[in-house]
This record gives C-alpha cells, sequence and structure tokens, in this order.
C-alpha cells in the first residue's frame, strides 16, 4: 500500500525524472565512450582491455534499458537521441587515438562522473521514499565503483 | 558521435570551480598527492609546492609547462591517473600563441600534452598553428594561461600545511 503512495509523491517531482534522465544520459555517453576505447586500444595490453571494455559496454547497454524502463514506471519519458543524450549527459569525448593507460584513465574520470551523478539521484528517490529508484541506483553505483577500482588498479604503477 | 559532449570541454571562467571541474583543478590533485603519506620523495615535494605556486600565479605559462614536464617524467609512472588529471586540466587552461615574424598574424590553439618535453610540444602547436607552412621561419610560439579560474591556489603556507 505504501508503495503506491511513495510511487505517486516520486511521480509527481519532476527533479526525479530529470536526475534520472541525466543517468540514463550519462549510462549512453559512458557506454559509446567504451565502445570507442574497445575498438581503438592498441599496444600489448590490448586482449585484456579489448574485453575488459568489451564487459563494460554491454553491462552499460543493460544499464540504459533499466535506467529507461525506470523513467517510464513513473509515468514520464525517458530521453533519446545522440545529441540529446550528449548534452544532458556532458560527458567529454576523448581525442583517440590515445595510449592504453590515457583510455584507461579518460574511462575513470567518466565513472567517476556517473558515480556524483547517481549518488545525488539515489539520495534524491531516499528523500522522494522511492526505493524503487533508490535501489537500482544503488546497482548502479555498486558497478560503477567495482569498475573504477579496476580500472584504477590497472593504472597503478 | 557525441559531438555536444565534445564542445564542453573543462569549465573555465567564472563557472570554474572546485566542485564543477571534470579534471578536479589541477591544484587539487597536487595536494591530493601531498596528503599521501609516502606518495613523493623530499625533492617531489619541493617542485610540487613550486608547481601549485605556479598554478596560482598563473603568469609564467612556459615555466608552468616545463616544471609539470619535469615532474611528469619523473613521477607518472607511479601517479599516472594524478598527472592525467592535470595534464588535460592544463590543457583546458593552457593556449599556445603562435605569432608570425611581422606580427601581423596571431592564431591561438589549445596546447596538447602528448609529449613529455615542451620543445615537442611548441613544435605540435606550431604545426597546429600555421596558417601557411612557408611562414614556419619567422613564426613564434608562446604560451599563456587563458580564461585563469577563479579558485586560486591557496598560499603556500596553507599547502606546506597540508604535508604537516
Amino acid at each position: 500500500m505504501s508503495t503506491t503512495k511513495t510511487a505517486t509523491t516520486a511521480k509527481k517531482d519532476t527533479r526525479l525524472i530529470e536526475a534520472l534522465n541525466l543517468s540514463l544520459g550519462n549510462a549512453y555517453a559512458l557506454m559509446g565512450l567504451t565502445h570507442l576505447a574497445h575498438w581503438n586500444v592498441e599496444g600489448p595490453d590490448f586482449f585484456p582491455l579489448h574485453k575488459a571494455f568489451q564487459e563494460q559496454y554491454e553491462t552499460l547497454f543493460e544499464a540504459v534499458d533499466e535506467i529507461a524502463e525506470r523513467v517510464r514506471a513513473l509515468d514520464a519519458y525517458a530521453i533519446g537521441g545522440l545529441s540529446t543524450l550528449a548534452k544532458v549527459a556532458g560527458i567529454e569525448e576523448f581525442k583517440a587515438p590515445m595510449s592504453q593507460k590515457d583510455y584507461v584513465a579518460a574511462l575513470i574520470v567518466a565513472h567517476e562522473k556517473v558515480v556524483d551523478d547517481g549518488v545525488s539521484t539515489r539520495d534524491l528517490a531516499g528523500s522522494l521514499s522511492d526505493l524503487q529508484t533508490q535501489d537500482l541506483m544503488i546497482k548502479q553505483i555498486q558497478w560503477h565503483e567495482k569498475t573504477l577500482w579496476m580500472l584504477k588498479s590497472y593504472l597503478k604503477g | 558521435m557525441f559531438e555536444a559532449a565534445s564542445t564542453s570541454t573543462c569549465q573555465t571562467g567564472p563557472d570554474c570551480t572546485a566542485e564543477r571541474c571534470r579534471w578536479r583543478c589541477a591544484v587539487d590533485v597536487i595536494d591530493e598527492l601531498l596528503r599521501q603519506p609516502g606518495a613523493v620523495t623530499g625533492e617531489e615535494m619541493d617542485q610540487l609546492l613550486e608547481f601549485r605556486w605556479q598554478l596560482g600565479q598563473a603568469t609564467a605559462a612556459e615555466a608552468t609547462l616545463r616544471l609539470f614536464s619535469a615532474l611528469r617524467i619523473g613521477m607518472e609512472r607511479r601517479h599516472y591517473l594524478a598527472f592525467f588529471r592535470i595534464r588535460r586540466w592544463l590543457e583546458n587552461h593552457i593556449v599556445s600563441v603562435c605569432r608570425s615574424a611581422d606580427g601581423a598574424h596571431e592564431q591561438r590553439v589549445p596546447v596538447r600534452l602528448d609529449h613529455y618535453c615542451v620543445e615537442a610540444v611548441r613544435r605540435v602547436s606550431l604545426c597546429a598553428g600555421l596558417s601557411r607552412p612557408d611562414r614556419v621561419a619567422g613564426t613564434r610560439i608562446e604560451f599563456e594561461f587563458q580564461n585563469w579560474p577563479v579558485v586560486a591556489a591557496a598560499p603556500r603556507a596553507s599547502a606546506l600545511a597540508l604535508v604537516g
């Protein structure tokens, strides 16, 4: 019963929809950049990085769908189209080609931005008692933080 | 693919605040390095403090780049991410100014720090800034700070406090 009430509160709050659409744009932009890194990375670590980047963009593809469907579940519309998603996300594009380490470092910076925005969305959902959105964002943040750990470990000298 | 995002580089000018900086302000990155126990040697600490001071002054772009290059050569292997952040930040705040010998032509191009020495950076800037290849002989390159952020480096004394 309370779920219905909280969902109604969340549905009326445009801030939450905007925050979710920001997370959607972030995930989509990061997916595109990770794909770019997957294609263009070169060097002695090509195989592990190529494979790791593939796993990451595949996970991000699922995340995009989950976030967009959460927006629809809140009776709002998900943003779409490459230019709109990019404008919303504001994640800087790579200047490819780059070194292996620069791809990893640039992805770290992008993941950090996604986490920062994700935390804001999670907290907003919490303040609106929208536990489903909060749970979704916690799951997303956990994955980004785990990925950050892995990427940062690669850069350790 | 993401054209709109590609044009929105690091925040500069009035919007440049530590909270909004995607690369984190270079001064913050230096402070983080100084805070980490055992992360830097005594000599590196001196150089980092000097670099931090130069960023705060924002008057000698070439000297700042030279010091950055020296630090990068010595420290990047151990602190790659920190130097990546500083490198990207410098690229957003320092510009190469190409001037023809007669001073009639001037072109400002973004500085690219893909190389480890300032002369190589200068050469890349020269190639990027030349409107006509036959003008190369008399063209001079100078580095300048651009859109210097509102967030200035804290006084050197407070930086020293970070390292105890």
